[in-house]
């Protein structure tokens, strides 16, 4: 007798090697280890890694929810019978948010990798397959990831929550149905999200010309990061407002109509809720139909003319910027290296898609936190009575601190690593250049936003002394930040590698949130008490000179082996071999 | 002017290169021919200064370019094996960044970057991102960049594998001329058979020289 696996097995070999599941997984590998004229993958992590990456949110988050479900905790806090149900409201929505934010994100990260490119063309055309055949291979590892992507994001989160949350209930059939129902409301809403990130892709495709389309897609690609950011920001504060409805502006929330599916599978929605969740379910079959529809016309339009495309995109020199980068070398860049430097900087940063994500994410954040700020600050009472309050001095603090930190990450990711040979061949790596550039990028980034957008803003609220006084403090607090995170650098921007895993990680993440704490909430408090009287900025001085010193004396300290510029961070090990020998 | 004084490379035991001893005059072409993995390209690294090598010792004017790598470097135009460009750049904001690197001033550098693009063909296409750019362009700008400060010595690994006709002619014109003033030891390297060799004959025969390296067992380059 034939084990019947044995067959199964040698069956599904035979299928496998057609060339139609063979395209089907060379679409899903790129949709993993990306694509696009950039040869190098420095972030390449693989495919367990990402997938074990965006399954880590839901899971933690479930984790912290222990506390909250505990029985014995609603005992000591009073609720003997309390309702599952509405308690988890909050989270369920979060949840949904997470599962929303985590899948748009993956797939705005992975932007390129979703249509067929050039490559593909090159490799695939000249083939014996027709281009129907690589149309629906590709439509159908679209699908597959999008599936894939939406069970991973909530594979931990769709057991671990229900399990959290229902931990006190005494039936099994009350966790099966609010598993269920969380299950499948998490993974539509997985769906929603990398359809309609899938939809807007493929409609711009469609529409405009291959020029425009990659001009638009990178500052698209920023607005829906800061999109996302903000959503998951302020997903605390909606699942308040849903009692409002349906006057309350959140029924605009694609995340709302979800937590209304939600609520109406468990036959808790309030009439307006269950619209809402009917909203949700029509508005996904409608996306993925038009998803289709602007995926096969831009398809059509797009793969098929790739040839035409490969003709040279060229485009005009700008006499604006050239003057620019001029008094810029005239005033602030004074040396030949932070010259060239600079202008590779500011190219990579604007033109690097990696970078101009990482950056877009650390300006969403701000500009979110921000608002949430702005708003508490105005809520309900005239602008100038809260002119000198905290809240209002700490928006353009925070603001500077996410630029820096987040220009401070990204000058740590690599960019072509096989293309810094330039640098390598022509740079004097023993004189100090790195920071001088790196903190002169820094600054121009928040000094010329200061100027432009605080002084005349506090000018308005509170007179030029105001104006002028918060300006220096978020000037002089700038540069201290820039300093304080430039002290050991010695690398030329994005032309170093780096160790994949730093063990300090966790311990920069922490530092991050403190700093945000002493730059942020402490200084505005200060600045708020010492505008009353605007001498009382006085005692600014002496800190902001003990840090200066205390920097300058760290640096001054530093042997000059640590000084010279390197191309290549090692990861830090538990033991060094110190090679002694004469 | 240039010269290789026992210039030997080994990777953990394993010889890359042995003994490399050459002198190369003003006005001199040296060609380097042999098979792939015989050391050309670590012969080049050396003699660049991006590898250190493991005996012997570079000499330009009769001083060791380790003593003063920077100097050395200014006087030196580099072509490397490999087309390896920022591709979101455009070929004339790359040629800049260049030659500030160089601490070139501006105005040269748009003098020199534009007299050059159009020599090579290039000033149509040199607002254009360079990740559109064919393997021929890019080469091009390569040896753009290596020429943009006239240097005293050019270095050139493998050239010619994505260079025309033209810019092989213009590349040659432009030896010859440099040849005739007596102004750079020009240093070649073709692989074996390469279009690279047509540049060591006929104008300058009394000038030109090459030798040829041997395949060693493994050669990790």
């Amino acid at each position: 007798m034939i084990f019947p696996f044995a067959t199964l097995e040698a069956k599904w070999k035979s299928h496998s090697q057609r060339p139609f599941l063979q395209l089907i997984k060379l679409f899903i590998d790129r949709a993993f280890h990306g694509s696009g004229d950039s040869e190098s993958e420095e972030l390449d992590f693989g495919t367990g890694l990402v997938l074990s990456l965006l399954a880590l949110p839901g899971a933690f988050y479930s984790i912290l929810l222990f506390d909250k479900y505990g029985s014995f905790l609603q005992w000591m806090h009073g609720d003997k019978h309390f309702d599952v149900l509405s308690i988890a409201l909050s989270d369920e929505y979060f949840l949904i948010v997470l599962s929303m934010v985590v899948t748009g994100v993956a797939v705005v990260w992975r932007w390129d990798s979703i249509f067929p490119d050039r490559r593909d063309y090159a490799n695939l055309v000249p083939l014996p397959i027709s281009t129907r055949t690589i149309f629906f291979a590709n439509l159908t590892a679209i699908f597959l990831v999008a599936g894939l992507l939406a069970l991973d994001v909530n594979l931990v989160s769709a057991f671990l929550f229900p399990f959290v949350a229902t931990a006190s209930q005494e039936t099994a059939l009350f966790f099966l149905h609010f598993a269920m129902v969380h299950a499948a409301v998490v993974v539509l809403s997985s769906l929603f999200s990398f359809f309609a990130v899938f939809g807007v892709v493929g409609l711009l495709m469609s529409i405009l010309p291959y020029r425009m389309f990659r001009q638009v897609s990178l500052y698209l690609r920023g607005l829906l990061i800061a999109y996302l950011v903000g959503v998951l920001c302020t997903s605390f504060a909606v699942p308040s407002l849903v009692g409002h409805l349906p006057k309350s502006p959140v029924r605009f929330l694609p995340s709302v109509w979800f937590l209304g599916l939600c609520q109406m599978l468990r036959g808790r929605a309030s009439p307006a809720l269950a619209i809402l969740g009917n909203l949700g379910l029509m508005s996904l079959i409608c996306l993925v139909g038009c998803a289709l529809v602007a995926y096969a016309v831009s398809y059509r339009r797009c793969f098929n003319r790739i040839p035409e495309n490969l003709d040279l995109i060229a485009s005009n020199e700008r006499p604006i910027a050239r003057r620019i980068f001029a008094s810029l070398d005239r005033i602030v860049l004074r040396t030949p290296v932070q010259r060239a430097g600079y202008r590779f900087v500011l190219k990579t940063l604007f033109r690097s898609e990696r970078h101009s994500l990482v950056l877009g994410g650390f300006v969403g954040l701000g500009v979110v936190l921000a608002s949430q700020f702005l708003f508490a600050a105005f809520s309900g009472q005239e602008m100038s009575v809260n002119a000198g309050s905290p809240a209002i001095l700490s928006i353009p603090l925070i603001l500077s601190y996410c630029v820096i930190v987040g220009l401070r990450f990204a000058f740590a990711i690599p960019v072509e690593l096989r293309s810094n040979w330039i640098f390598k061949l022509l740079l004097d790596r023993s004189k100090p250049e790195c920071i001088p550039l790196a903190r002169k990028v820094l600054l121009t980034f928040v000094i010329p936003c200061v100027i432009a957008g605080i002084v005349p803003f506090h000018r308005y609220l509170g007179g030029w002394t105001r104006a002028a006084l918060h300006a220096w403090v978020v000037i002089a607090w700038g540069i201290l930040l820039s300093d304080i995170l430039l002290v050991r650098f010695r690398k030329i921007p994005f032309t170093c590698s780096y160790p994949p895993f730093r063990e300090s990680a966790i311990m920069l993440v922490v530092c991050y949130f403190l700093g945000f704490f002493a730059y942020v909430v402490l200084t505005s408090q200060f600045e708020s008490w010492a505008l009353l009287n605007p001498l009382r900025m006085l005692l600014m001085i002496p800190p902001t000179l003990g840090i200066w010193y205390g920097l300058s004396h760290a640096r001054t300290g530093m042997v000059e082996v640590d000084k010279e510029v390197i191309f290549e961070e090692k990861p830090t090990r538990g033991f060094e071999v110190l090679d002694l020998q004469v | 002017m240039l010269e290789a004084r026992e210039l030997t490379k080994t990777y953990s035991s394993v010889p890359a290169v042995g003994n490399v001893t050459f002198t190369l005059g003003p006005g001199q072409v040296l060609g380097c021919l042999g098979p792939n993995g015989s050391g050309k390209s670590t012969t080049v690294k050396m003699l660049t200064g991006l590898l250190e090598p493991t005996r012997g010792s570079v000499l330009f004017a009769g001083q060791d370019i380790r003593e003063d790598l920077v100097s050395y470097r200014k006087c030196l135009g580099y072509v490397p094996e490999e087309a390896n460009l920022y591709p979101y750049l455009s070929g004339y904001e790359y040629l800049e960044m260049v030659g500030l690197l160089r601490g070139m001033p501006p105005l040269r550098i748009k003098k020199r970057a534009e007299a050059l693009l159009e020599l090579f063909s290039l000033y149509p296409s040199r607002h254009g991102g360079m990740s559109s750019y064919s393997k021929g362009m890019r080469q091009r700008i390569l040896l753009i960049s290596a020429l943009i400060d006239d240097p005293k010595i050019l270095i050139l690994d493998e050239l010619l594998s994505g260079l025309d006709v033209t810019s092989t002619l213009i590349l040659k014109n432009l030896d010859q001329g440099a040849g005739a003033e007596g102004k750079s030891g020009v240093l070649l390297l073709a692989c074996f058979r390469g279009g690279g060799a047509s540049l060591l004959t006929p104008a300058h025969p009394a000038k030109r020289r090459g030798y040829r390296s041997r395949r060693h067992p493994r050669h990790p380059e």
